[in-house]
């Protein structure tokens, strides 16, 4: 800061400035701004349905990525959806009924006992590598899906979906027999499944590749309406319409090969970037579509397709064995102390609703509480708390013996309504007394504290996804899931009851019967020893632009396009 | 000078080994059972237990912890961390896999933020105008306090959804590359501007540029001939924390624009908490730190004489 210095700068001739350039740039970016502003984006399609149309790509968008192509490996709805576009399964559930259907078995018989199934396979079926799908092809299947294979790193994904598999016998070269140590009824429909780590039937040549070598998507071979083409994990995975595909399930009517010559998938993160693709015409479709977009895209005259996700709704699963959740009538109370209409006006959009049982209304087998336990009846909540000698403590919270009764809920975040929904709930408890607290977190936080649950959590929140009422034996059967924590210490529950109870949904696939039991199971769940407390029936929301049609939502509500197409020029 | 090589480049080995420890730790010995996280977590009680204990076992998680941190740490010196629990694919290749994506993000995001930084610096340097100079000199403050996600969603509404200049997601050339790079450019040139502002005026009002002025020297030939040069050399000192800030901000810019590379994968990574795959990302991205930190050690003394001049003496006299 020299004087001899500002003299001497100062000296020179001044030179154009840098503000004309500042101001040029400045005017550019306001006008860029201006234009966007002023060309609103909105798409105006004529919704022209009629005849379906051959060719195109349908561009879909989605949260989640495949972290595999494999098929049978996967637990997030990417990796299910895309695994039944690329692989068939034996058997095709009517997502309207339940009912069984053929697929890539044309029939079936099974023994009294439902400890073997026979499945007599169609003939005229083959890999897109051009091997047959045969008997050998599906016991080679079902024994990997079962036990995995450690030497190639594959997991067995399916040990759970068939408990106690015994063996596949191949009787002849289209015909299996699927043979089970205990009665497994509902293996009929886990012949269907197409959720989470799904029987999809890969090549035998797929079957001798190491995880590591089938996360090459062209060494993936399915009988599947559509064959990969390629898949890059967090990007996007590319189906091509397999040629010569005739085998779709005949209940979906479609004749021949897909309609579409290409599926993406492209892998959107976030909420606004998925939904302002579909504005703009990027894509075609988007699934993933939060509560708040609803309306808005309907508006726009996107439409708004959906299907609630079968098998559990999103419940409470109490645990029995720890206090206060072991007494009955704190877990009568919950069921009966918050406000169901609150939700699904301030919370839920048209696309999902309040539980009405602990299954979901397409399940086989549902019966609806909403008039009995699973109603909002706060007065009779606390009669009962105060008949079990809960009184009003100080803060508000009821005490019993010294000790406050307050209810630790451990949930997931994964769904946008979870939190809010539990939020919902906590503050009507409140009311009658009851503290509850959450703790709502991502999926691995849930499952390592999971480990804890039978001392340390009073709740559990969570769902499960078949279409299936033995999706209650699994769940909460004692030898199985036991999401109740049912053990000597559960208070006035008779275990074996429970179990005998839950246990008889695996026993018959006579529709009536099972319909029976499957009201005894909801009865024993929610009526008689009050073990859950279902909140509401999650769902998947596709918008899609009015030129895409024929999306279809199966039994677990994962999505098939062999049927779908768009009008030309789009 | 030997000395002084070995020094830094046996603090480099040292952080990295302390990285991989650390996440050994945290990983593998303080939370869940790492065979439950392999399963959907709605059936991971269904799943019967000799199932459960098979899967351990083919994992090794059923040796004890000493002999999984031993063996692990040998395959991990070999660049081998196992396989990824949640895709079955190696680690490394994983890795390898996402590098060039997340490489070229973040060599032109550093690019970018260069010439933003320069021109920053250069134009609060050389404006004559109070007004220009102190709008200028605020700017890398507030390229650091506009949140990421913001300026990333703000971009995207306006050039991809408005304009339709360039696209919205995924990888489709050049086109893909502008506004994830600009996105991450912003912040990553904040604290490069605000050194080189800070350097460029100290360097503007030293002897020799008076000197410069006295012969007659134009503001530019100055600002470039003289300032430029060893105002810039400060800038080398804080690479770690540009590396670090590309780094953090790459998680973000690579989620808002659906892109693949090592951020996003380190994201889901630990939000499935798939352990070989955090593990190495971990040892990765601590190794990336300390060879930039050992490249800077060692590069310094070759650009600045007096440090070179130390470094000698102190050689010489055999001390330290």
């Amino acid at each position: 800061m020299s004087d001899l210095r500002s003299t001497l700068a100062n000296a020179g001739v001044p030179r154009r400035r840098w503000r004309w350039v500042a101001a040029a740039v400045a005017v550019v970016v306001i006008a860029g701004i201006v234009v966007a502003v002023v060309r609103g984006g909105g798409s105006g399609e004529a919704t022209a349905a009629g005849q379906p149309v051959r060719g195109g790509t349908l561009q879909f968008a989605l949260i989640d990525y495949q972290r595999s192509p494999d098929p049978q490996w996967g637990t997030n709805y990417a990796e299910s959806l895309i695994g039944n576009n690329i692989t068939d399964k034996l058997t095709w559930q009517d997502p309207a009924t339940g009912e069984i259907t053929p697929w890539l078995a044309q029939s079936w018989e099974y023994n009294s006992d439902l400890t073997e199934f026979t499945f007599h396979l169609r003939r005229d079926v083959t890999f897109s590598d051009g091997s047959p799908f045969d008997a050998e092809v599906v016991k080679a299947n079902f024994d990997q899906y079962v036990h995995g294979d450690p030497a190639l790193g594959i997991l067995p994904n399916g040990a759970s979906l068939l408990r106690g598999y015994r063996e596949t016998q191949v009787l002849d070269p289209y015909t299996v027999k699927i043979s089970f140590a205990q009665p497994l009824a509902s293996f009929l429909q886990a012949s269907s499944f197409t959720a989470n780590a799904q029987p999809g039937f890969l090549s035998l040549s797929t079957l001798k590749l190491s995880a590591d070598q089938r996360t090459d998507p062209t060494k993936v071979i399915g009988t599947g309406p559509f064959v990969y083409e390629s898949w890059e994990p967090q990007v996007k995975t590319v189906l091509a319409r397999r040629a010569g595909y005739h085998w779709s399930p005949p209940a979906l009517h479609h004749e021949g090969e897909a309609y579409l010559d290409k599926v993406v998938f492209n892998t959107i993160p976030e909420a606004s970037v998925r939904t302002g693709s579909l504005v703009s015409g990027t894509v075609d479709a988007t699934l993933d579509v939060g509560t708040t977009d609803e309306k808005p895209l309907a508006d726009q005259g996107f439409q708004i397709i959906h299907r609630g996700v079968s098998g559990t709704a999103i419940y409470f699963a109490f645990n029995s064995s720890l206090f206060p959740t072991n007494d009955i009538a704190v877990r009568k109370a919950i069921q009966l102390g918050w406000d169901r209409q609150a939700i699904e006006k301030t919370i839920l959009t048209p696309s999902y609703s309040i539980a009405k049982s602990i299954l979901e209304p397409s399940v086989p087998g549902f019966a609806d509480y909403s008039g009995s336990v699973l109603r909002y009846d706060p007065e009779q909540a606390r009669r009962l708390l105060d008949h079990a000698g809960w009184v009003p403590g100080a803060d508000g919270i009821r005490v019993k013996d010294g000790r406050k009764l307050t209810v630790k809920l451990l949930g997931i975040s994964n769904l946008v309504v979870n939190k809010p929904a539990y939020e919902s709930v906590q503050q009507d408890l409140r009311e009658i007394g009851i503290d509850l607290q959450l703790t709502v977190v991502p999926i691995p936080d849930y499952t390592a504290q999971q480990a804890k649950a039978k001392t340390d959590w009073n709740v559990t929140a969570a769902n499960r996804s078949r279409n299936d009422p033995a999706a209650l034996t699994l769940q909460f059967g004692p030898s199985a899931g036991n999401s109740t924590y049912l053990s000597a210490d559960s208070t006035g529950v008779d275990v074996n009851e429970v179990a005998q109870v839950l246990g008889k949904l695996e026993t018959t696939l006579d529709p009536a019967t099972r319909n029976a039991y499957a009201k005894q199971a909801q009865d024993i769940l929610l009526e008689k020893y009050a073990l859950v407390n279902p909140v509401y029936n999650p769902s998947q929301v596709i918008a899609h632009a009015p030129s895409v049609h024929g999306i279809v939502f199966d039994a677990q509500s994962r999505n098939h396009f062999v049927d779908a197409w768009k009008n030309p020029g789009n | 000078m030997l000395r002084y090589v070995a020094g830094k480049a046996g603090r480099a080995v040292f952080v990295v080994w302390a990285a991989f420890t650390l996440t050994f730790i945290l990983l593998y010995v303080l939370p869940a059972n790492p065979v439950d996280l392999l399963f959907d977590p709605a059936e991971v009680n269904s799943v019967p237990p000799e199932v459960k204990a098979a899967v351990a076992e083919s994992y090794g998680f059923t040796e004890p912890v000493l002999v999984q941190y031993l063996d692990r740490l040998g395959h991990a010196v070999r660049g081998d961390f196992g396989t990824s629990a949640q895709t079955g694919a190696s680690v490394a290749s994983s890795i390898a896999g996402v590098l060039p994506a997340t490489l070229g993000l973040a060599v032109g995001a550093l690019a970018l933020a260069l010439v933003i930084a320069f021109v920053i610096a250069l134009v609060a340097t050389a404006a004559r105008q109070r007004w220009l100079r102190n709008l200028v000199e605020s700017l890398p403050t507030a390229s650091v306090s506009i949140p990421v996600f913001l300026s990333g969603i703000l971009l995207l509404q306006i050039f991809a959804f408005r304009l339709g200049w360039f696209p919205a997601f995924g990888e489709r050339g050049w086109q893909s590359l502008v506004l994830p790079l600009v996105t991450l450019a912003i912040p990553v040139s904040g604290p490069i501007a605000q050194l080189l502002v800070r350097s460029f005026a100290t360097e503007f009002r030293s002897g020799y540029v008076t000197t410069s002025w006295a012969k007659g020297a134009t503001r530019a030939r100055i600002i470039v001939g003289d300032v430029f040069r060893n105002a810039s050399l400060p800038a080398l000192t804080i690479a770690a924390v540009t590396f670090g800030s590309l780094m953090v901000n790459a998680v973000i810019v690579e989620t808002v624009f659906a892109r693949k590379g090592l951020g996003r994968m380190t994201q889901t990574a630990i939000n499935t908490l798939d352990l070989p795959l955090v593990q190495g990302i971990v040892v990765f991205v601590a190794a990336a730190f300390a060879l930039i930190n050992l490249v800077v050690d060692l590069v310094y003394p070759l650009l600045d004489p007096r440090l070179r001049a130390t470094l000698a003496v102190a050689g010489g006299r055999g001390t330290r």
